[in-house]
């Protein structure tokens, strides 16, 4: 039973004048057992709020509770000391003067535990993290994956009911990234153990999570399940950060139950479904991602609207081209790598409407079309 | 990954939360640390503003007046400017030509002159101020007597007794200060700054005038600076020197005031134009030392060229063995062999003895004292600023207590104060004060800790800046509570620190004189004020020997500093990831 319940947290640092909200008003529930990753740029309340819910930082307005207990609230805190919380840092934190064993005993010897019986919880979780025979290493004898291991371990032997993780791969690697990235995705499915998981890392929150909270500003812009944050993105802000996408000056033309039609050039529209709330003749950006649109050779489908190849960049697994429209707009577009035109060739451009997403467009980012 | 057995254990009971708000053994020590910050430094001070100020009906302004209008008064600032001001030159010209040798040209021996650096540093300024007098007094020191009855060479001899004598002294203590910085700045210019200049065309000279030397200039002058404050700070040597000689400066004149009947409120008044002079130049020196930054910033890693001099190489090894030979090897030996020495003079090797370290060890009660005395106070105070020192600058870095970084400036305060600012505070505070600290240990252990307070406070301060908080985070999430988490992960990771910190302190406090020659009485006589005073009423023997003592003292603190401090953990320490 460790769900965290987070309502109407917030939080500000500096003096009054200068002073800036890092989390504002932000409400979650995690559930138990559930692989959580608070996701967004640097400075945007991501790890203020991993650290509200350790216990480091007091909230200013708002609650958190866990299974039920109130752990923090502006009047009272609970120190991190008695959350029985995991915390796994994004430096490691590994003690530099302890070795391995004595590293990953700590939270034993401080929970009173004999010693033949922590000896053999310490042989178990080093096991699992695949540290076995390394107790009497130093930090300093071993590499960045395995002074992660360490941190993983020290926090997994006390079976905390919440392991709080800020940023752990980060330091590593790309390729033992990848690696570690499946360790703990397979690790949290094996101990059932709630994860909260920080990281600025799109790819890696969309791999590792069962719900994404996507954080801008200290405020929370989506939550939800990695396909509905990346393809049903609730904002721009989401959508752009989610992934490479498009965003197309429009018009909305109907709105009907629902659905309507918004023309992005003179002849050129895509049916919309989601237009709850639009109405005709609204300027709005038309959102979607490189990989839902098609080019083809023109004349070969009939649906699609002419456009010129601006420029064209091999990658390797896929195909990028800049297309541009006649209307000025110039579409990034992927396609599969065996699909070629020249620069300067026309093609026929297909935009899958189900895929976009449509936003409503702020006075003052109106672009001249 | 459960064992039956180990899970019940696992799960810390509720009764282990408390409320944040609540008053714990972490707001106890903290609020210790402050009050005793407030009792050392910044009562004493206010005390000492208060005296200055108060006339024997109300307030009134007759002591600055008199001590800016006084003739006496004027000439000790007089002198002490001119003392500070020529020790300053030529510390710039010493230290400066050792730093630019040792960092940027290939002149041999460079541990020598390392060396030669770091002990005149760590020496007593006031026991080569005695050893000096036993070579230069004008009528029976040693190589006077030789050169002038001896060899017939009157003109070269030296009287010690004079200005140029009170400088020389005073350099060899305080040219390490431009060395230190001087060589650190010289060596962290990138080397890539001269090659960017050398590829456009400039030759040596204008890489060295328009690259280098503005690069380094502003930690030459902060050196500079620093010589200049310690020189005129000096009781000691301006005492054994400048008596003799009739030159009064300002340590020696506020001491002078404490003669029956002491005059507290002159006393004060001209302290307090003591610590302006001494701000003013602090304060240029920070404000020189702040636009080094640039320096540092880049220069990790880099390679300085080494100069390639030729035979001027053997010039400047001279200069360097030269000065070596007057900074260490000349009063060293000078101490030594007067100390065996039945009566000091051209013949003293004819009657060599232990004599003089059995009067003082065994026989002399004073000094037995005073060497007992200056142990228990010099482990005390180091011990007590090095706790303090950790604690506040936990404060400062660990806490968001509003007023922490003014904790922090008053930690800093005695570095503008002289030792003898600092006595006359504290005796204006404590008589004052219904308790009588007055003539006791108790008011030296506070004269210490309160003078050597910023050193301890620096040495914990970088130390814990090397410990990133998440270390003591993930302690404290695991369920250590406060104490826990200092006693297994902060002390032992800053215990090198520490030790180094507390070194610090001991190696002025065994040998402080300025502080404690107001302070003292029979009863709390320290080793510092023994040897004065031996000197004073002409022991020269006996006080060479006392002198020795302290050396052996001042060289085992350092020896076992080290041996505690932890050479492998420090090195653990470095190469572990703490400050990604």
């Amino acid at each position: 039973m460790a769900g965290i319940s987070i309502k109407g947290l917030s939080k500000s640092f500096g003096r009054r004048e200068t002073s800036f909200a890092a989390v504002a008003d932000l409400d979650l529930e995690i559930k138990d057992n559930q692989f959580v990753t608070l996701l967004g740029p640097s400075g945007c309340g991501k790890t203020t709020t991993l650290r509200l819910i350790a216990g480091y930082i007091i909230p200013d307005r708002g609650t958190i509770e866990v299974g039920g207990r109130m752990l923090s609230s502006p009047s009272a805190v609970v120190p991190p000391e008695g959350r029985g919380m995991g915390m796994v840092f994004q430096n490691y934190a590994v003690w530099p003067h302890k070795n391995v064993f004595e590293n990953v005993v700590f939270g034993l010897k401080l929970r009173r535990m004999p010693a033949a019986a922590a000896r053999k919880k310490v042989e178990e979780t080093l096991a699992l993290v695949n540290l076995s025979g390394l107790e009497a290493r130093y930090p300093n004898e071993l590499s960045g994956g395995q002074q992660q291991r360490v941190a993983l371990a020290r926090s997994l032997v006390v079976e905390p009911d919440i392991l709080l993780l800020d940023e752990p791969l980060s330091n590593l690697d790309a390729k033992l990234r990848e690696r570690m990235r499946s360790e703990l995705k397979e690790l949290q499915r094996r101990t059932g153990i709630t994860f909260v998981y920080v990281t600025h890392d799109q790819a890696e929150a969309l791999a590792l999570s069962d719900h994404v909270a996507v954080m801008d500003g200290g405020r929370l812009q989506q939550y939800g399940t990695p396909f509905e944050v990346y393809s049903r993105p609730a904002n721009r802000m989401v959508a752009d950060f989610m992934g490479l996408v498009n965003l197309v000056p429009g018009t909305i033309r109907a709105v009907n139950n629902g659905s309507g039609t918004v023309e992005l050039a003179p002849d050129f529209a895509v049916e919309v479904a989601a237009l709850d709330g639009f109405q005709p003749g609204e300027s709005v950006d038309v959102a979607i991602r490189p990989e839902n649109i098609r080019l083809a050779a023109p004349g070969a489908s009939s649906a699609g609207k002419l456009a010129k190849i601006a420029n064209h960049v091999f990658l390797g697994n896929i195909s990028e081209y800049y297309v541009a429209l006649s209307s000025g707009p110039v579409l990034r577009v992927q396609t599969h790598p065996l699909q070629h035109f020249e620069v300067g060739e026309s093609v026929a451009l297909e935009m899958d409407a189900t895929q976009c997403s449509v936003f409503r467009r702020a006075s003052g980012d109106a672009k001249p079309v | 990954m459960t064992t039956e057995v180990a899970s019940a254990a696992l799960h810390p009971p509720l009764v282990r939360q408390r409320v944040r708000r609540r008053v714990t053994l972490e707001h106890v020590v903290m609020g210790g640390a402050i009050v005793c910050l407030i009792v050392l430094v910044v009562l004493p001070l206010l005390s000492l503003l208060l005296g200055s100020v108060r006339g024997p009906e109300g307030m009134s302004l007759d002591h600055f007046s008199e001590v800016l209008t006084g003739r006496l008064y004027l000439n000790a600032l007089k002198n002490s400017l001119i003392l500070g001001a020529w020790t300053g030159l030529f510390s710039l010209i010493i230290g400066l030509t050792l730093a630019w040798a040792v960092s940027r040209t290939d002149v041999p021996w460079k541990p020598l002159l390392q060396l030669t650096a770091t002990v005149s540093y760590l020496s007593p300024p006031f026991l080569t101020a005695i050893a000096f007098t036993y070579l230069f007094s004008p009528n029976a020191g040693l190589i006077n007597v030789l050169m002038r009855d001896v060899l017939g060479l009157t003109w070269l001899t030296f009287n010690i007794f004079s200005m140029a004598g009170l400088v020389l002294v005073t350099v060899m203590h305080t040219f390490p200060f431009v060395y230190l910085l001087a060589s650190s700045a010289l060596q962290s210019v990138d080397a890539s700054y001269e090659e960017a200049a050398q590829i456009l065309g400039a030759s040596k000279l204008r890489t060295a005038i328009s690259i280098t030397g503005p690069l380094v200039a502003p930690a030459i002058l902060s050196g500079t600076l620093l010589a200049f404050v310690n020189a005129i700070a000096l009781f000691g040597s301006q005492a054994i020197i400048g008596l003799p000689a009739r030159i009064v400066t300002l340590p020696t004149r506020i001491y002078a005031l404490f003669d029956y009947p002491p005059e507290y409120g002159l006393a004060s008044a001209l302290s307090l134009v003591f610590v302006l002079i001494t701000i003013v130049a602090l304060y240029l020196q920070r404000a020189f030392l702040a636009r080094r930054s640039y320096v540092t910033l880049a220069g990790k890693g880099s390679r300085p060229q080494l100069m390639q001099l030729g035979a001027f190489r053997w010039v400047l090894l001279g200069f360097a063995i030269g000065i070596f030979i007057v900074s260490i090897v000349a009063p060293y030996s000078t101490l030594i062999a007067v100390s065996f020495s039945k009566s000091w003079g051209l013949d003293f090797w004819k009657g060599l003895t232990l004599a003089n370290y059995k009067f003082i060890l065994f026989e002399y009660n004073v000094t037995q004292r005073a060497i007992l005395n200056s142990l228990m106070l010099a482990t005390a105070a180091s011990t007590i600023a090095v706790l303090l020192g950790a604690v506040i600058g936990w404060i400062d870095l660990r806490t968001l207590i509003p007023g922490r970084k003014l904790l922090d400036y008053f930690a800093l305060i005695p570095l503008g104060l002289p030792g003898i600012v600092v006595a006359v505070a504290l005796i204006q505070f404590w008589l004052a004060m219904p308790v009588a600290l007055y003539g006791t240990l108790a008011i030296l252990l506070l004269a210490y800790v309160g003078r050597y307070i910023p050193l301890s406070v620096r040495a914990a301060n970088a130390s814990l800046r090397q410990v990133d908080p998440s270390l003591e985070e993930s302690a404290q999430i695991l369920g250590a509570s406060w104490l826990t988490t200092m006693r297994e992960i902060t002390l032992p990771l800053i215990r090198p620190g520490l030790f180094a910190g507390w070194l610090l302190v001991f190696v002025p406090v065994i040998q402080e004189l300025s502080a404690s020659i107001l302070l003292f009485s029979s009863s709390s006589i320290t080793l510092a004020v023994a040897v004065y005073n031996l000197y004073e009423t002409g022991y020269f023997e006996p006080v060479a020997a006392l002198a020795m003592i302290n050396m052996v003292i001042i060289g085992a603190a350092i020896w076992l500093a080290h041996w505690f401090g932890g050479r492998s953990l420090t090195a653990r320490t470095e190469a572990a990831p703490v400050n990604v």
